[in-house]
């Protein structure tokens, strides 16, 4: 009962804090950021409700501290590979003079072996300081991804959502009709999606949309870039969100027809339920177990931000500091973006384990 | 970075079903199903197709992709150059035809490297379990959060100062070729781990290690034939993905060598051009048709050797 | 926590397809209604995250490739911040953007002379001037400026570039205390500089922003956080209202200022990184100016008729590694530098550059339209004859290595095919991304490699310095004392005819006689500015300070 409460109140505030959003300039002013604090308490506190409950516990400790190591070992390689990429963060088109260099590596305790710099960045991590970009002059590492990470986030929610929403129908009505014109229809459909990189789709979308080529009455309908209010959304959900709409569409196909021809599907069949019950209340549920598991990476990648789009439609997110920042050489921005990326892939992999336990009670985890 | 090979590159163990049928029927059974999927067909006859055109480039192609002519540079597709010419008055056509050229051989053999690798990787880890198979995985979880551009990088540039052939056009693929491999490798090796955990599992396989067969039999006589269909059908998305991810590449400008030119670095080349449309659409085009191709007929495989598909 | 919401929800809402259907309804209803809004004028968020709505007709919105590195103008080094920063502060000599040859005139300086044959310079500054914050401004905060640049701790970039200040290289190495460096307060508003040699174009250096003056109580107070907007302290035409970070920069009207006020009010710097996205806002009216334009769209973009070019000072050339067979043999470069067509090269590209065979680039003083070598196959081939190379075959392969870029791969692509063409030897090209690019040439310079140089000051000094033994920026290896002895003589001659001379014969040494550099052409820059401004700032400098713009209305 409880967690009945916690969980579908966790859905219905998540529901809000979109609604607010997407409309909160005309409703409330804009969400108040108190809000994501109780948002964010009451998801802990479902989460530890469910974990309790589900005697996971041991589990999710076990799991936690597995995750607490890989990460220790990401931050320590990708800190000594980053030692032998060529090229370094000072180096610039005017080269400068040794001593000017000298004196800026000096700043950042660049000359100081490397055992004693990983020593120091690892003293520092323990402190929670992931110490300040090389790039740009003083700026906290953690202030660059406090602050562009939430943005990277609304831009990922919003194209997962579209993905889950176009993606499962898409796969069940594909299954459902299985080698007809349909199918086939619908498939090369989802396909398109995967088929041309985002940086033709990303222009290709809004030369139509915001330039009206070749249909006029769409001129000036959305705007082509900027990240201010809903309407500039629109096209970079649609551009960011196509890609993994696809993957869930095939999948969610592909997983229906194995599941369709399993046996307890038959029985229910045999025993006259009706088609479109069968359809939805067994074979559904029981086709998700593989969309949830390639979730997992899919949610990572998309949350933690798109380059390309970012970059096309001009949007402050985190993707293309991920990129800039191995151009730039900038060492602590780099090894604060993989920590968070790390983190986040952990943490987005143990939710899905955890959900395999909510579709499929069969599943035991430890 | 690495959320570029998340989205790039998404396989999945089961988006390939387990084929536990034995034996010579499975093939047969598969050709037939395949041959009643009409577009899966028609994808195998266009990538064939494709990569017809790919080895007979030098002699399909009506220029040299690499003959410049600043005279006629940006005309739009008339009849002297029937798709058009690029900034330095190159054929566009031409370069289309050498670009599949590239474009596929950096997709299939790449494909094939990364799956000899990753797949006796994830061979390895899946058949011996344990303590093996979790440290093995760890390692790869571990690759898969190192940030994929530093590893490009550094790969590319060591396989460049190699100078492993002296063929140019070998020479410009190698850097390239090596660096996608290296992020490619990482996503097979987890997919053919968890058909080998399946296939392990099975009651035949069971059953002949029961019987007292060795290791080395099981693999070959049982798990192999077991998961290679699986595999093809692997392959068949791999290749897809990684023409794609080429084109990323060429996006970061860790792209090919030039004068060569891929589909990916045409379309690069010509996203920006918005008032010479014909930069963009011809090679978009080939991208499409061919990325289309490889999934439709990639679908239809993994339908194909679906053994529960027998009655479909 | 997203994550956890998605799949709950998407799972619920599977079970009916119709009530998907009716949830996906409700949310592009919503997106909808919000698309509704919108009437030209922008919204900026102020710090404290408080609101502000800006009327469009005065303001400008202009990009910003990036975020900029770093508003403080002693530190940063880029152009993203430099654009910015222009319109903060000023230095004591400002450029003259009217006149052709870009001299100088006051700013902060009213006027400046020197002594001692250019080894000393008298700055007299402007009284009555105050910072934004209402104090006046003082020549101490010049010397707190030189002080703080040239402090090792500080750690700037630019520091270098006063090293020609008596005992300032040994002041930034910790060897002598600030007392014994050039700067003098030598008056109440009179600040007089000591140099270690003749320097005759010293004032140029006082108007880059490394040398704008600064309140070191102001950084003392803030720390690195000083040039966030609630902290920091500036006097020019325009102060900081608003930065956020990824986004926006917002400069206001600085109603303290002391010359004539600027005619806008307002300016936005929107950090839009492509150049197709800047475009695109420029012709959905959202933006006011596209500062850099593709090359590929050139032809197009060059009739219309928001287009402007102007001239850069800065140049295109590639360089040979002069210690690398076949380029250790002179005459292989000098066939090489004369078979490039640089009116092919540059009729490629289609951007109105200069086709250019000397150093110092057209139009500057010391410049001689006749210097360097034109282009002639014949004598070319000639000359790899006389090189030992009968048959141009027998030429070792020579490898050309370029940074990854578009244009750069397109002028690298053209002279493969022109030597191949007018030489018949073969070349190879390689590119490599910019870092390991500028990597290869510290270590070990390719056998020939594209590189550009963007002037800081217009005076051939500039360009030349580049090329002299032990500068930092020539990767040719290429020595010549001679070169090196006329180029020190020339920047310490103030007479115009006497260095007129010194540097014809040292461009002679390095474009005909020796040949490590092949000079290939101008840039030019392309701009696309919006019909309601006037006055918009296309200079040679790119200099994007926006005091004399106007907006019509």
């Amino acid at each position: 009962m409880i967690g009945m409460v916690l969980g579908w109140g966790l859905v219905a505030l998540g529901l809000i804090g979109i609604i607010l959003d997407l409309g909160g300039e005309f409703l409330l002013g804009g969400i108040p950021p108190e809000f994501w604090w109780v948002f964010a308490l009451w998801g802990l506190s479902a989460a530890g409700f469910a974990v309790v409950r589900g005697q996971m516990f041991v589990f999710v400790m076990k799991r936690l501290l597995e995750a607490g190591f890989v990460i220790f070992v990401i931050a320590t390689l990708t800190f000594l590979l980053l030692r032998f990429l060529p090229g370094g963060p000072f180096d610039a088109e005017k080269a400068l003079p040794p001593d000017i260099k000298a004196n800026i590596e000096a700043k950042y305790g660049l000359n100081k072996p490397i055992a004693e710099q990983y020593l120091s960045y690892l003293g520092s991590l323990a402190r929670g300081d992931l110490g300040e970009s090389y790039k740009y002059i003083g700026r906290p590492v953690a202030n660059i991804i406090s602050e562009t990470l939430p943005i990277s986030f609304q831009l990922g929610i919003y194209s997962l959502l579209l993905a889950f929403f176009i993606g499962i129908p898409l796969g069940v009505f594909a299954a459902s009709k299985h080698n007809s014109l349909l199918d086939n229809g619908l498939m090369i459909f989802a396909i398109s999606g995967v088929a041309l990189p985002s940086f033709i789709v990303g222009p290709l979308l809004v030369m139509v949309f915001s330039f009206g080529v070749p249909f006029s009455a769409m001129q000036g309908l959305l705007p082509p870039a900027l990240w201010e209010s809903p309407i500039y959304y629109i096209l970079p959900v649609l551009t960011l969100g196509l890609r993994p709409a696809a993957i869930i569409a095939r999948m969610t196909r592909s997983s229906m027809l194995d599941v369709i021809q399993a046996d307890f599907v038959r029985t229910a069949k045999a025993k006259g339920v009706a088609e479109q019950v069968v359809l939805y209340k067994h074979v559904l549920k029981n086709s998700l177990i593989p969309v949830l598991t390639i979730s997992g990476p899919l949610v990572a990648g998309v949350l933690s931000g798109s380059f390309i789009i970012e970059i096309v439609f001009g949007i402050p997110g985190m993707g293309k500091h991920l990129v800039q920042s191995v151009s730039n050489r900038d060492y602590p921005l780099i090894l604060g973006m993989t920590l968070v990326f790390s983190a986040m892939l952990v943490i987005a992999n143990l939710i899905v384990d955890l959900l395999y336990t909510v579709v499929d009670p069969r599943i035991k985890l430890g | 970075m690495s959320n570029v090979v998340a989205t790039a590159i998404p396989q999945d163990p089961s988006v390939v079903p387990s084929s536990v049928s034995q034996g010579k029927s499975l093939w047969s059974d598969a050709w037939k199903r395949l041959k009643k999927n009409r577009a899966a067909f028609v994808s195998l006859y266009f990538i064939v197709f494709v990569c017809l055109v790919a080895v007979l480039a030098p002699w399909i192609a009506p220029y040299s992709f690499e003959t410049q002519n600043i005279d006629r540079a940006l005309m739009s597709p008339d009849g002297v150059n029937w798709l058009g010419t690029d900034s330095l008055g190159r054929d566009m056509f031409s370069r289309i035809i050498y670009g599949a050229r590239m474009s596929m051989s950096v997709g299939v053999f790449t494909a094939i490297f990364s799956l000899l690798f990753g797949g006796a990787y994830g061979a390895l880890a899946g058949w011996l379990g344990g303590w093996v198979d979790s440290s093995l995985m760890r390692i790869i979880d571990i690759l898969y959060a190192i940030p994929s551009l530093v590893l490009l990088i550094l790969v590319g540039v060591i396989f460049n100062s190699l100078n492993l052939f002296e063929n140019p056009e070998l020479k410009a693929l190698t850097g390239i070729f090596m660096a996608l491999s290296v992020v490619g490798w990482v996503s097979l090796a987890r997919l053919v781990r968890g058909q080998v955990l399946q296939v392990r599992e099975m009651l035949y396989v069971e059953g002949a290690r029961a019987l007292g067969a060795s290791g080395w039999r099981i693999v070959g006589r049982h798990i192999f034939p077991n998961i290679l269909g699986p595999i093809i059908v692997m392959l068949t998305f791999q290749i897809p993905s990684n023409i794609l991810f080429e084109s990323f590449l060429s996006f970061i400008g860790l792209g090919l060598q030039p004068p060569y030119s891929s589909w990916g670095v045409l379309a690069n080349d010509g996203w920006r051009a918005k008032s010479y449309p014909h930069l963009i659409l011809f090679p978009g085009m080939a991208l499409f048709f061919t990325m289309l191709a490889f999934n439709l007929l990639g679908d239809g495989l993994r339908d194909a050797f679906d053994p529960k598909m027998k009655n479909r | 926590m997203p994550i956890s919401l998605s799949i709950p929800l998407t799972i619920s809402l599977a079970k009916s397809l119709n009530r998907q259907l009716a949830a996906l309804v409700i949310l592009f209803a919503l997106v909808g209604t919000a698309c509704t809004r919108g009437n030209g004028d922008i919204e900026v968020e102020l710090p404290g995250g408080k609101k502000t709505k800006l009327a469009l007709k005065e303001t400008l919105r202009v990009p910003a490739t990036s975020e900029p590195p770093s508003l403080d103008w002693i530190k940063s080094s880029d152009t993203a911040s430099a654009e910015i920063t222009s319109n903060l502060m000023e230095g004591l000599t400002q450029y003259d953007l009217t006149d052709k040859e870009l001299g100088l005139k006051p700013a902060l300086a009213l006027k400046w002379e020197a002594t001692d044959s250019g080894r000393k310079w008298k700055f007299t500054l402007r009284e009555g001037v105050l910072w934004s914050d209402g104090v006046p401004f003082t020549a101490q905060h010049v010397a707190d400026a030189f002080k703080h640049l040239l402090t090792r701790e500080t750690a700037a970039s630019y520091a270098y570039s006063l090293f020609g200040l008596k005992n300032a290289q040994a002041y930034n190495q910790g060897k002598v205390p600030w007392e014994e460096v050039g700067v003098k307060i030598t008056a109440p508003s009179e600040i007089t500089f000591e140099l270690d040699k003749p320097m005759s174009f010293f004032p140029y250096l006082l108007s880059h922003h490394a040398t704008f003056p600064v309140r070191l109580d102001v950084i003392k107070k803030a720390g690195d956080r000083w040039t966030e907007p609630e902290n920091i302290v500036t006097l020019g035409p325009y102060v900081l209202k608003a930065w956020q970070h990824d986004k926006i920069v917002f400069l206001e009207r600085n109603e303290k200022y002391y010359d004539a006020k600027p005619a806008i009010k307002n300016i936005v710097f929107y950090m839009i990184q492509e150049i197709g996205t800047q475009i695109n806002l420029f012709d959905s009216g959202k933006l006011d100016a596209v500062h850099t334009l593709p090359s590929v769209e050139l032809r197009k973009l060059r009739t219309r008729k928001e287009h402007r070019e102007v001239m850069r000072l800065g140049t295109a050339y590639y360089g040979f590694n002069v210690t690398k067979p076949p380029l250790d043999n002179v005459l292989v470069r000098r066939a090489i530098s004369m078979a490039i067509d640089r009116q092919q090269v540059v009729q490629m590209l289609a951007g109105g550059q200069v086709p250019l065979t000397s150093w110092v680039p057209t139009g500057m003083f010391g410049y001689e339209a006749e210097r360097g070598l034109s282009f002639n196959p014949d004598k070319a081939r000639e000359l790899l004859k006389q090189a030992g190379f009968a048959d141009p075959s027998k030429v070792p392969k020579i490898e050309i290595r370029f940074n990854t870029n578009e244009d750069h791969a397109r002028i690298a692509e053209n002279i493969q095919a022109q030597l191949k063409k007018n030489l018949g030897i073969e070349i190879e090209l390689k590119n490599e991304e910019w870092k390991v690019f500028l990597n290869t040439l510290k270590i070990d310079p390719p056998q020939m490699f594209r590189f550009g140089w963007q002037g800081d000051f217009p005076d051939p000094d500039n360009f030349l310095n580049l090329m002299v033994s032990h500068s930092d920026n020539n990767h040719t290896k290429w020595k010549n004392p001679r070169f090196d002895e006329l180029i020190a003589k020339g920047a310490g001659t103030l007479d115009r005819e006497e260095r007129k001379k010194i540097y014809s014969e040292a461009q002679k040494i390095l474009v005909e006689e020796d040949v490590p550099v092949v000079p290939l052409y101008i840039g030019v820059s392309h701009l696309l500015v919006s019909e309601r401004t006037e006055n918009y700032p296309v200079n040679a400098m790119s200099i994007f300070s926006f005091k004399a713009t106007r907006l019509k209305q």
